[in-house]
C-alpha cells in the first residue's frame, strides 16, 4: 500500500535531478543556520538522540534508520521505500518537512531560503564521515521549485513593473490561484458545504483516537487534567456544575469535523487526513450515544443527516430585554438601600496567585 | 540610601512596604543615637558633621546626583526603570491546561489614563503565540466575491490608513466570579482588557476591492496561528468601522497581539478580533465555528444558551484602590481612580458609593472620551480611616447602565462564564488593604 506518496514523489525527485541545480552550501554560516535545528537535534562528537535523531553520517543514511530513536510510522516507510539522505533529498525536506514526508513528526516548519537550506547541509556533510562528496555544484543559485506559477517573489526586493490589476477600487493585491483558495479553505458549515470528499468509521476511529487524541483528552473523552472533556454530560446544562461536550452542548456536528481538521492534534495541527478526521468524528459520535455501532461510517455522503442532541437549545442575544438594562432607567443616587451587608469573601476561597495557598478553583478555560 | 526596596503585591499589613514617613522617623533615630554616642567620646565626635535634620535623599548627595547614568542607546529599545519590574502580565496557572491555549492579565491596578502600554496588554491564545516574518505573510479573500484576492503586507499598507483608539475586552473577563468572588485583585478579575491606538486599513476597503457578491452576508476571519482561529462576523459590522490593523501605539503589534496583521472588531468581544489574520471568506450564512458554539456562547439557568453575543456591555472597575494596590498612605486625601467602557459607545457618567452601593457621587470623567475606548474616571475624597465598601457604576452614551451581579445572577444564572459585568465591590479595611468582596 503506497501510505505515504509525498515521499515517494521526494525519492523520485531524488532520482530525477541529475543536473546542477542545487547551491554548494557555506558550512560556517550553516553553523549558524542550524541553531534553529539544535533545540532538538544534536551532531559532532557524542551526539545523542533527543527530540530529534542524532545527526551524524547524515549524508548518506537511510531515512528513518538510526538505532533507538523512535520515528513516525511515515518516516520509517519512506526509508523502507527507499529514502536516503543527501543534498537533493534533504533540500526538498528541510524546504517543507510536513509536505515532503506526510505524517512525519519533525515539528518544524522547513527552511524556505534556499541558500539557508545549502549552507546547513554543507554544514552536516562535515559531520559525515565518507569525506560526503559536496553537492555537485558549481554556481550557488536560488532555484524555487515549481511553485504556484503566479506566486509572486516572496521577499520584498522591488517587484518588476507589472501590469495594474483591473480589480476593485485600488488595484491592489493580485488573483488567489485555486490551488491557494483550496489550500486555506477548508471551513465547513452546518449544512455540509465544505465537507471534503472521505468517509471513516468508528473503528478506524477510535484506533487514531487512542494514538493522537487519548493523551490529553482521555481514551473515552473524559479529559485529562483540565484538558477538554468531549464526552457525557447529557442533561447536565441545568445542573449547578454543568458538563458541556460535543453530546451535551455543541449544536452541529461541522463543528467538530471542521475543528479537528484546522487545530488537532494541539500541537500538530493539519497533520491528520480528511479520512482520518471523518474516522474520528464518527469515534466521537459514538462516545456520545450520537451513534450505537462500531462499524457506523461516517463520509460527505451522510455528514449531514446526522443532528447533535443540543441544537434547539441555542438562542439569539436577547440581553437587552433583561429587567436592568430593558428601561434604562436613570439609577438611584441616594439612600438606595437600608443596609449594607457582606455576603462573599475572596479570601475564603483564596485561589489568587502568589496568595501563597496553592488553591485552584473550579473555572476552567480552553 | 533610601529606596523603596519591596514594591511587591501586598495583600496583607504584614508585608507592608515602609513609606518614606516611617525610613526618615527610623534615621532621625539612628542620628540620634549618634548623637548620644558621640557625647561620650569626645574626640570622635569632634571629627564629624552634625547630622543634618531632614530627610536623608535631600540632606545628602545620592549616587544618581554624583556620578553618570547610562549613556545613550545602552537600551536600543527602552524599558521601564528597574523599579517597576513588579507592573508586568500574570496568569493564573490552575485556569487552563496549557500556557499555549491561556490567558495572562492586564496589570490595571499599575496603571492610568486609557492608553494600554504594549507589552502590558494581555494576552489570549489558543494555540501559542504565532511568529510569522512579514515577507512570509499573505492575506487571502475568498468566498462570494468578484474577484478572490491575495495580498502581501505591502499590499496592505497602500490602502488609506486610519488610526483609533478602542478598548479589547475578553467575552470572558470577570468570568471567574460568576459564583461569587473568587479572585483577589482587579488584575486578575478584569485585567481582560486593554486599549491602544491602532494604526490600519477599512476592512470594507479590502472586501470591496475583492468585491463582494449580493448574497454575501457574512464574513468569516481565520487566524495563520497553530489553532487557525475562526470568527464568523456579519456583513454589516465589517463594513461598518472594522480594521486590519498592524500597528499599535504607534509600533508594529506585538507577536502576542497578532503580528504582522490583526483584525479589530470595535466594541465587540476580544475572541473576533483575529490575530495574524491570514483570511477573510465571504459568504451568505455564519459558519458555526468552535469559537462561536461551543465556546463563546452564554449558558442560561433554563439550559438554553445565547449565541452571537457580540457587544460588550457597559461596565467599570476601580483600579485603585484595589486588592494589589492598598492605600498606603493613612487617612486623609485619597484618590480613587479607575477605568469604565462599553461597546455601545461613549461612557457618558460613572459613579462611585464608598458605603456599598447606598449612596452615590458621580465620578470626574478625565482625559478624551473616545468611542468604544476606555475611559479614565477619578473620585477625589478624604479618607477618614473608616472600613469602606468601593463601587463603580458606569452609565454609556446609549444609556444602558452597569447592573450589579445579582441582577446578572437573577436574569442568567451562575454558568455563563461571558459578558461579566457586573458592579464590583473592594472591601477597603482600616489599615489599608482591599478584599474583593460581594455585598448584600
Amino acid at each position: 500500500m503506497l501510505k505515504s506518496p509525498s515521499a515517494a514523489l521526494l525519492l523520485g525527485a531524488a532520482l530525477l535531478v541529475a543536473g546542477p541545480a542545487l547551491a554548494a552550501g557555506d558550512a560556517g554560516k550553516g553553523a549558524r543556520v542550524f541553531k534553529k535545528c539544535a533545540a532538538c537535534h544534536q551532531v559532532g562528537d557524542g551526539a545523542k538522540n533527543r527530540v530529534g535523531p542524532e545527526l551524524n553520517d547524515l549524508i548518506g543514511r537511510v531515512a528513518g534508520s538510526v538505532d533507538g530513536f523512535k520515528y513516525s510510522k511515515a518516516m520509517t516507510e519512506a526509508g523502507t521505500g527507499g529514502l536516503v539522505w543527501d543534498e537533493t533529498t534533504l533540500d526538498a525536506y528541510l524546504e517543507s518537512p510536513r509536505t515532503a514526508i506526510k505524517g512525519n513528526r519533525m515539528a518544524f516548519p522547513g527552511l524556505k531560503d534556499a541558500d539557508d537550506r545549502a549552507d546547513v547541509i554543507a554544514y552536516l556533510a562535515k559531520y559525515t564521515k565518507q569525506a560526503a562528496a559536496p553537492a555537485p555544484a558549481e554556481t550557488k543559485t536560488a532555484e524555487s521549485t515549481a511553485a504556484p506559477a503566479a506566486a509572486p517573489a516572496a521577499t520584498s526586493a522591488p517587484a518588476a513593473p507589472a501590469a495594474i490589476p483591473a480589480h476593485g477600487v485600488y488595484h491592489l493585491g493580485r488573483e488567489a490561484t485555486t490551488d491557494e483558495v483550496a489550500a486555506w479553505d477548508i471551513d465547513v458549515r452546518p449544512d455540509g458545504v465544505g465537507l471534503p470528499e472521505g468517509r471513516g468509521t468508528v473503528a478506524q476511529g477510535e484506533v487514531l483516537f487512542t494514538e493522537r487524541c487519548a493523551t490529553c483528552h482521555g481514551d473515552f473523552g473524559e479529559g485529562t487534567g483540565r484538558w477538554p472533556v468531549l464526552a457525557g454530560g447529557r442533561d447536565t446544562l441545568k445542573a449547578d456544575r454543568p458538563e458541556k461536550t460535543i453530546g451535551s452542548y455543541w449544536p452541529y456536528l461541522s463543528t467538530v469535523y471542521d475543528y479537528v481538521r484546522r487545530a488537532m492534534p494541539f500541537g500538530d495541527a493539519r497533520s491528520l487526513s480528511n479520512d482520518d478526521v471523518y474516522a474520528i468524528t464518527a469515534y466521537l459520535l459514538y462516545l456520545n450515544d450520537v451513534v450505537t455501532d462500531d462499524s457506523f461510517e461516517l463520509s460527505r455522503e451522510n455528514f449531514t443527516s446526522i443532528k447533535l442532541p443540543n441544537e434547539a437549545n441555542f438562542i439569539a442575544d436577547d440581553r437587552t430585554a433583561e429587567p436592568h438594562y430593558a428601561n434604562k432607567a436613570e439609577p438611584c443616587m441616594k439612600d438606595c438601600k437600608a443596609d449594607v451587608k457582606i455576603t462573599m469573601r475572596a479570601r475564603v476561597l483564596d485561589v489568587t496567585p502568589e496568595s501563597g495557598k496553592g488553591n485552584e478553583g473550579t473555572t476552567k478555560v480552553d | 540610601m533610601t529606596e523603596k526596596t519591596d514594591t511587591k503585591d501586598e495583600t496583607g499589613p504584614e508585608t507592608r512596604v515602609e513609606t518614606g514617613g516611617a525610613t526618615s522617623r527610623r534615621r532621625f533615630l539612628s542620628g540620634s543615637l549618634a548623637a548620644g554616642g558621640a557625647a561620650m567620646a569626645a574626640g570622635l565626635a569632634a571629627a564629624r558633621p552634625a547630622a543634618a535634620e531632614g530627610e536623608s535623599v535631600i540632606t545628602e548627595v545620592q549616587d544618581w546626583n554624583r556620578y553618570l547614568g547610562d549613556g545613550v542607546v545602552s537600551q536600543p529599545y527602552g524599558v521601564p526603570s528597574r523599579f517597576e519590574a513588579n507592573v508586568v502580565r500574570r496568569d493564573v496557572e490552575w485556569l487552563t491546561a496549557s500556557r499555549e491555549s491561556s490567558v495572562s492579565f492586564t496589570p490595571l491596578h499599575e496603571l492610568d489614563g486609557i492608553i494600554t502600554p504594549n507589552g502590558l496588554c494581555f494576552e489570549r491564545h489558543h494555540g501559542g503565540t504565532a511568529q510569522i516574518e512579514p515577507s512570509q505573510h499573505r492575506l487571502m479573500i475568498n468566498g462570494l466575491v468578484d474577484t478572490p484576492l491575495v495580498f502581501t503586507m505591502q499590499d496592505l499598507m497602500r490602502f488609506p490608513r486610519e488610526n483609533h483608539v478602542y478598548f479589547l475586552e475578553c467575552a470572558a473577563n470577570s468570568g471567574m466570579e460568576w459564583r461569587g468572588s473568587q479572585l483577589n485583585g482587579c488584575q486578575y478579575t478584569h485585567g481582560m482588557v486593554h486599549c491602544v491606538v491602532y494604526t490600519g486599513v477599512k476592512l470594507k476597503h479590502l472586501l470591496e476591492e475583492a468585491g463582494i457578491k449580493t448574497n454575501g452576508k457574512w464574513v468569516l476571519a481565520e487566524g495563520a496561528d497553530a489553532a487557525a482561529m475562526t470568527r464568523s462576523i456579519p456583513i454589516e459590522k465589517a463594513l461598518d468601522d472594522c480594521l486590519v490593523a498592524f500597528k499599535m501605539n504607534g509600533e508594529a503589534l506585538r507577536p502576542e497581539q497578532g503580528y504582522p496583521v490583526r483584525l479589530v472588531v470595535p466594541g465587540w468581544e476580544g475572541n473576533m478580533w483575529v490575530k495574524w489574520l491570514r483570511r477573510l471568506e465571504i459568504g451568505d450564512q455564519p459558519w458555526q465555528q468552535r469559537e462561536e458554539t461551543s465556546k463563546y456562547t452564554d449558558l442560561l439557568a433554563n439550559g438554553k444558551a445565547r449565541r452571537f453575543t457580540w457587544v460588550m456591555d457597559v461596565k467599570s472597575v476601580i483600579t485603585s484602590p484595589s486588592p494589589q494596590a492598598p492605600i498606603r498612605h493613612g487617612r486623609g486625601k485619597a484618590v480613587i481612580s479607575g477605568l469604565a467602557w462599553s461597546g455601545n459607545g461613549r461612557i457618558k457618567r460613572v459613579d462611585v458609593s464608598i458605603d456599598g452601593g447606598r449612596n452615590w457621587t458621580t465620578a470626574r470623567l478625565d482625559g478624551p472620551s473616545l468611542d468604544k475606548a476606555l475611559h479614565r474616571f477619578y473620585l477625589d475624597f478624604d479618607w477618614d480611616g473608616s472600613e469602606l465598601l468601593l463601587q463603580s457604576r458606569a452609565i454609556d452614551e446609549a444609556g444602558f447602565v452597569q447592573p450589579t451581579k445579582n441582577e446578572l445572577r437573577a436574569a442568567r444564572g451562575e454558568n455563563s462564564i461571558y459578558h461579566n459585568n457586573g458592579i464590583q465591590t473592594w472591601y477597603v479595611k482600616a489599615d489599608g488593604t482591599v478584599e474583593n468582596v460581594e455585598v448584600s
